[in-house]
């Protein structure tokens, strides 16, 4: 095999592997937050306001992405919903006096320092995004 | 403020405004103008940017009086109780207070036919609940509310009386990714009286409506759907059109982008017992009709 071939390979490995790690997210918290693990059903309950509060009690802050693809793998992987869904279903609650909307990030970055600096807030952030501020949260079956 | 043919006006009016103190996520509280719970979409009819229909139901949703039947003056206390992994959870909600009609709404309009204007418009207490199951089948819901709800308003020529009355609503409704499809029965029977100079006048109904509706998510931008709406007023003869309302509709919607959208929508409409008034329809009804309707929406 020729060297060209072999680095081929290699860059569409690499390829492969990078997008693949793209497609999933990172569950992050405020490192106030005493659980290291949250169900699926806590962490889409928390995220469409019909729960307020962690597992342990403590005061749960959803924090969302404006758009991107880690929303768009958070929202299909974790809540079962299009985007779309998502924002029509926090609408009928804002509109309807049943909710506030979940503080929104314009970037990873942003979000990460807002998580960082707020109590009680849990947001996502894609595998590649530096996570030393905030505590990572393992999802469990 | 809002304008629909004849109805409505140039006052600015409150929809709602609240404080809410959620407790937990057993219980909560809120007061002030309070969005009514009553059924699957009272509450939120007024938010169009969430539904694919221009019309709701018209049976169960009279757009001609929406802000009266919208929210009331009081409180609320809400919560929910788990019912296990297995189980669901069970969501409640119980209110307390007064509605006013709307003096710019179809019912007012509807008496000024009648021959009663009145300067102050009529009032009554209101006080129901809402209880929902979420199934543990993930987009089943099941519930129903009930309602009771009072009348009474003195004009200068007469007077209106509307003992309290017992709305019940059960209702189901079931979505998951592209598909939702969901129905509700409404039941209101109301022995309203007016008394106009000498005459008193029983006006006695026993509203049974109903709908059921589907869609489904052909793209992520475009969603169709259909619904059958059904009204029926039991305590008059059924067999006359001004007292039934059987309406099919198939209805469109693209979202050009994340906040704007368009609609349209055809109503296939037999009977004349809901929304018709006799000051825009000064020649009489013909039983059936048709309508087509367009409307283009922005939220943010």
């Amino acid at each position: 095999m020729s060297k060209t071939r072999c680095l081929i390979l290699l860059l569409g490995f690499m390829s492969v592997w990078s997008a693949a790690r793209a497609q999933d997210v990172v569950l992050v918290a405020n490192k106030g937050v005493q659980i290291s693990a949250i169900s699926p059903a806590d962490l889409r309950a928390i995220f469409l306001g019909a729960k307020t509060r962690f597992a342990d009690g403590f005061h749960a802050l959803p924090v969302v992405l404006r758009g991107g693809p880690a929303q768009e793998v958070f929202l299909k992987n974790y809540l079962g919903e299009s985007p779309q869904e998502f924002r029509l279903r926090w609408q009928k609650a804002v509109f309807t006096g049943q909710g506030a909307m979940p503080k929104t990030c314009d970037s990873e970055a942003a979000l990460i320092e807002y998580v960082a600096a707020t109590p009680g807030a849990i947001g996502y952030v894609s595998r590649i995004s530096p996570q030393d501020n905030v505590k990572t949260l393992v999802p469990y079956k | 403020m809002y304008q629909l043919g004849e109805l409505g006006g140039p006052n600015v009016q409150v929809d709602w405004a609240s404080g809410d103190y959620k407790v937990n996520d057993y219980f909560g509280f809120r007061a002030g103008k309070v969005k009514t719970a009553l059924g699957l979409f009272n509450d939120s009819q007024d938010v169009d940017a969430i539904f694919l229909w221009i019309l709701l139901p018209q049976s169960v949703y009279p757009a001609d009086n929406k802000s009266f039947l919208l929210a009331h003056l009081g409180g609320e206390v809400y919560g929910e109780l788990p019912l296990g992994d297995r189980g669901g959870k069970l969501l409640y909600r119980g209110f307390a207070g007064e509605s006013i009609l709307d003096s710019n709404g179809g019912y007012v309009q509807q008496l000024a036919e009648d021959g009663l204007t009145f300067a102050t418009p009529p009032q009554g207490k209101t006080y129901g609940g809402d209880l929902r199951w979420q199934a543990p089948l993930r987009g089943l819901t099941v519930g129903a509310s009930a309602v009771v709800q009072a009348l009474s308003g003195t004009a200068s020529v007469g007077t209106l009386q509307i003992p309290s009355l017992l709305v019940t609503s059960p209702y189901a409704q079931f979505e998951r990714g592209k598909f939702y499809v969901a129905g509700e029965y409404r039941r209101t029977p109301a022995n309203a009286v007016l008394a106009i100079g000498p005459e008193v006048i029983p006006l006695p109904e026993d509203q049974r409506s109903w709908f059921v509706m589907g869609s489904y998510r052909i793209t992520e931008r475009f969603q169709a759907g259909s619904y059958y709406s059904h009204y029926v007023n039991k305590a008059l003869d059924t067999a006359l059109p001004a007292n039934y309302s059987k309406d099919w509709v198939v209805s469109g919607r693209y979202d050009f982008n994340a906040y704007f959208y368009g609609k349209i929508e055809g109503h296939f409409l037999h009977g004349t017992g809901l929304g018709y008034y006799e000051s825009t329809n000064p020649n009489g009804l013909r039983p059936n009709s048709n309508m087509l309707a367009a409307k283009i929406g922005f939220t943010f």
